[in-house]
């Protein structure tokens, strides 16, 4: 598949075309900032040359820009008329596409949206367009690395008693596992710190926060008996392993290098 | 033995039982517990030889008084014992469910004194987990055969799923190579679970405080290649369990012999070529007709295919160069090519190549336009092996001889055989 990866050269499929200004859109980058794009975009009909958040906006001389004010009421609203209009399933799939890490992302969920805006539930069907394709892929991948990163979290006890896991994913997927480590580790002090994006989130026992982390913040100091523990692990994931039986192709493959640094069955060697 | 050396035995004891599914069961979690399950089931890590870890398998003890000749832990095999307090097998869980390592346990046990004993030991250790501990997550216990109904009972209501193996596929090789089992003592505590499974869903129905019994199901494997039972036999047996049973899964293991015994096919000199990284070559056949036993399985399981359709004209086993569905295609050819813009989602689902995604995804998008094979292509459709069997808009893929000989040695995965054996043209021929 060839797509159009640059965004600027991907043309917004809007019917309602009541203001004709050619602008590059930008918002704050939250999830509620980008339904108040689509309420902007579909309802005042302005057309995007792109949509960037602002902390990634690399502005031009010639073009014009304008900033979405992020309106809870307004995304609210679009939210409610996705699920009313569209269906239920396809809200979450907007929801995890949205978490993708590419730089084409919102073009194609806004497309989507407003094909889906047209078509209600059917809009799965229409794979002749491209982005319907796309966002698909995007919340397929962001749905996978999620799910593999439920199982492949490492937490280590900390000094403090509160358990502390880093990881390097691709994708935003840390709201999601919030989620899921929220549910389960319900009576324990968690946190999750995704290196690549610089951000955390941490849980009390009760709620999480979303918080930012410098890059250059120093590993925890853990519990005494957190070596004996993961020794245990190790010995245990190394037993397991039938001779006869390797299969390095088919391990790379269920478990990619990639996961495997942040994994103290592959990091330790006793 | 400190602590670490005997989880290393017990754990060595245990890793023999393929199954290490967590699925089967969505549980919300409970605030003053710990834990959760997850009805897709959650792989937390993988073997190097590529099999998904997603509970801490062990056993409690693994001093056994049963002799099954093919059973690592039998009476006269030469290995170390060990056993574990029900309070370290749940201190232990609960350690590593903390640390994500683990979706929750898996329980068996040697049978020592005799199988009631066992089965208290086996309730003690969860009861001690689901209690005391708090435990909420996934738990898959080992029933010993030869049980009283009342422990099963008990146990089945403290675990997640419940396996009783049945190891061997046939009687005859039952009374030869495992003298303490029958096959009674195997197959009435798997009816007793499966009434307690219909008895419990009734009661679900009637009364609101009934606890769970075995709500992701039960399991059980076949040890393949120790004894010389063909795979029609292996496949007509899974069917059965899975109709007359209500199994949720049977698992293959390819019999890798451990220790010396005359009564077994001794083992081959292992020699791992860890350049090419290819799997062991003298268990490569064995792993391979493992491989098809478990594609065959998903056949009866989501496909629709019934045992007696995979093995038509008196053929024994499923072939190693080819996987049973294009198998089954090539000798129908007649059924064939199908239409991808009209067929039903079941007639789609017996196009090799095409799967259940693969299949609703066409349903979904044939209904706003006419599909050809660049657009199924775009979708992500696989037509290695499809495109030989469909047509779109009634044309063909192009450059195909629809013809059963030509086809199949376009698709025979030379690959999969690959230093094992080299097909020859008297193989294709008589195939």
């Amino acid at each position: 598949m060839s797509q159009a990866h640059d965004t600027k050269s991907t043309s917004v499929q809007t019917e309602r075309k009541l203001v004709k200004r050619e602008v590059d859109i930008l918002f704050d980058g939250t999830f509620e900032g980008f339904l108040c794009v689509v309420y902007a975009l579909y309802y005042e009909g302005i057309v995007p040359l792109s949509i960037q958040a602002i902390d990634e906006y690399q502005p031009s001389i010639t073009q014009e820009e304008q900033f979405i004010i992020t309106d809870n009421d307004r995304a609210h609203k679009v939210e409610k008329a996705i699920v009313k209009k569209i269906s239920h399933d396809i809200a979450r799939r907007v929801a995890y596409a949205f978490l993708a890490d590419t730089t084409d992302r919102y073009v194609n969920i806004l497309n989507y949206i407003i094909l889906g805006f047209k078509v209600g539930h059917m809009v799965d069907s229409h794979m002749q367009h491209d982005f319907v394709l796309r966002v698909h892929k995007f919340a397929r991948e962001v749905g996978r690395e999620a799910h593999k990163l439920t199982g492949f979290c490492r937490f280590a006890e900390t000094a403090q008693g509160i358990y502390y896991c880093a990881i390097t994913p691709v994708h935003h997927v840390l709201s999601i596992l919030a989620e899921h480590f929220s549910d389960r580790m319900i009576d324990q002090s968690w946190i999750i710190h995704d290196k690549r994006h610089n951000k955390a989130v941490v849980y009390n026992g009760y709620d999480y926060t979303f918080v930012e982390v410098s890059p250059d913040s120093e590993p925890p100091v853990l519990a005494g008996n957190e070596e004996f523990i993961q020794n245990l692990w190790v010995t245990y994931f190394n037993t397991l392993a039938i001779e006869a039986r390797k299969n390095p192709k088919l391990h790379r493959q269920m478990l990619p290098i990639r996961y495997r640094g942040n994994m103290v069955e592959f990091s330790k060697h006793i | 033995m400190d602590f670490q050396e005997r989880l290393k035995t017990l754990t060595e004891g245990a890793k023999y039982d393929v199954a290490c599914t967590s699925s089967g069961v969505n549980r919300k979690g409970k605030r003053g517990m710990i834990g959760s399950a997850d009805a897709c089931g959650i792989c937390h890590s993988f073997t190097a030889d590529g099999r998904c870890i997603s509970l801490l398998k062990t056993l409690i003890n693994n001093y056994c008084e049963y002799d099954c000749q093919y059973c690592v832990n039998r009476r006269s095999s030469d290995i170390p014992r060990a056993s574990m307090q029900p309070h370290e097998v749940a201190d232990l869980t609960m350690q590593f469910y903390r640390r994500n390592y683990i979706e929750g346990l898996f329980l068996s046990s040697a049978v020592i004194k005799n199988p009631d004993y066992t089965m208290e030991m086996l309730i003690k250790t969860l009861s001690l987990l689901r209690g005391e501990y708090r435990f909420n997550g996934y738990i898959h216990v080992k029933a010993i055969p030869g049980s009283d109904e009342k422990l099963i009972q008990k146990l089945g209501q403290l675990a997640d799923r419940m396996s009783i193996n049945i190891e061997l596929p046939s009687e005859r090789s039952l009374t030869h190579l495992a003298p303490d089992k029958s096959k009674p003592a195997i197959i009435t505590p798997m009816n007793y679970v499966k009434n307690g499974i219909i008895q419990n869903k009734e009661e679900m129905k009637k009364f609101k405080n009934t606890v769970d019994f075995v709500p992701a199901g039960q399991s059980t494997q076949l040890i393949v290649g120790a004894t010389p039972e063909a795979d029609s036999r292996i496949v007509h047996l899974a069917q059965g369990l899975y109709k007359n049973y209500k199994l949720r899964r049977v698992f293959y293991s390819a019999y890798i012999p451990v220790g010396n015994d005359t009564l077994l096919p001794a083992a081959p000199i292992p020699t791992f070529d860890t350049g090419t990284g290819l799997i062991h070559k003298e268990y490569g056949p064995l792993l391979l007709r493992e491989h098809r036993l478990y594609q065959a399985d998903f056949l009866l399981r989501f496909y629709g295919f019934t045992a007696g359709e995979m093995f038509k004209n008196e053929e024994e086993n499923l072939s190693l160069h080819i996987d049973p569905k294009c198998h089954w295609a090539l000798r129908n050819l007649e059924k064939f090519p199908v239409e991808v813009n009209t067929a039903d989602y079941m007639t789609l689902l017996r196009v090799p190549g095409i799967g259940q995604i693969s299949a609703e995804r066409i349903v979904k998008a044939r209904r706003v336009s006419k599909l050809n094979f660049d657009n199924l292509k775009k979708m992500g459709i696989v037509l290695k092996r499809a495109r030989y069997f469909i047509t779109c808009n009634g044309k063909m893929a192009e450059k195909i001889n629809f013809q059963p000989e030509s086809i199949e040695l376009r698709l025979t995965d030379n690959n999969a055989v690959g230093p094992y054996s080299q097909m020859t043209l008297s193989d294709v021929a008589s195939a």
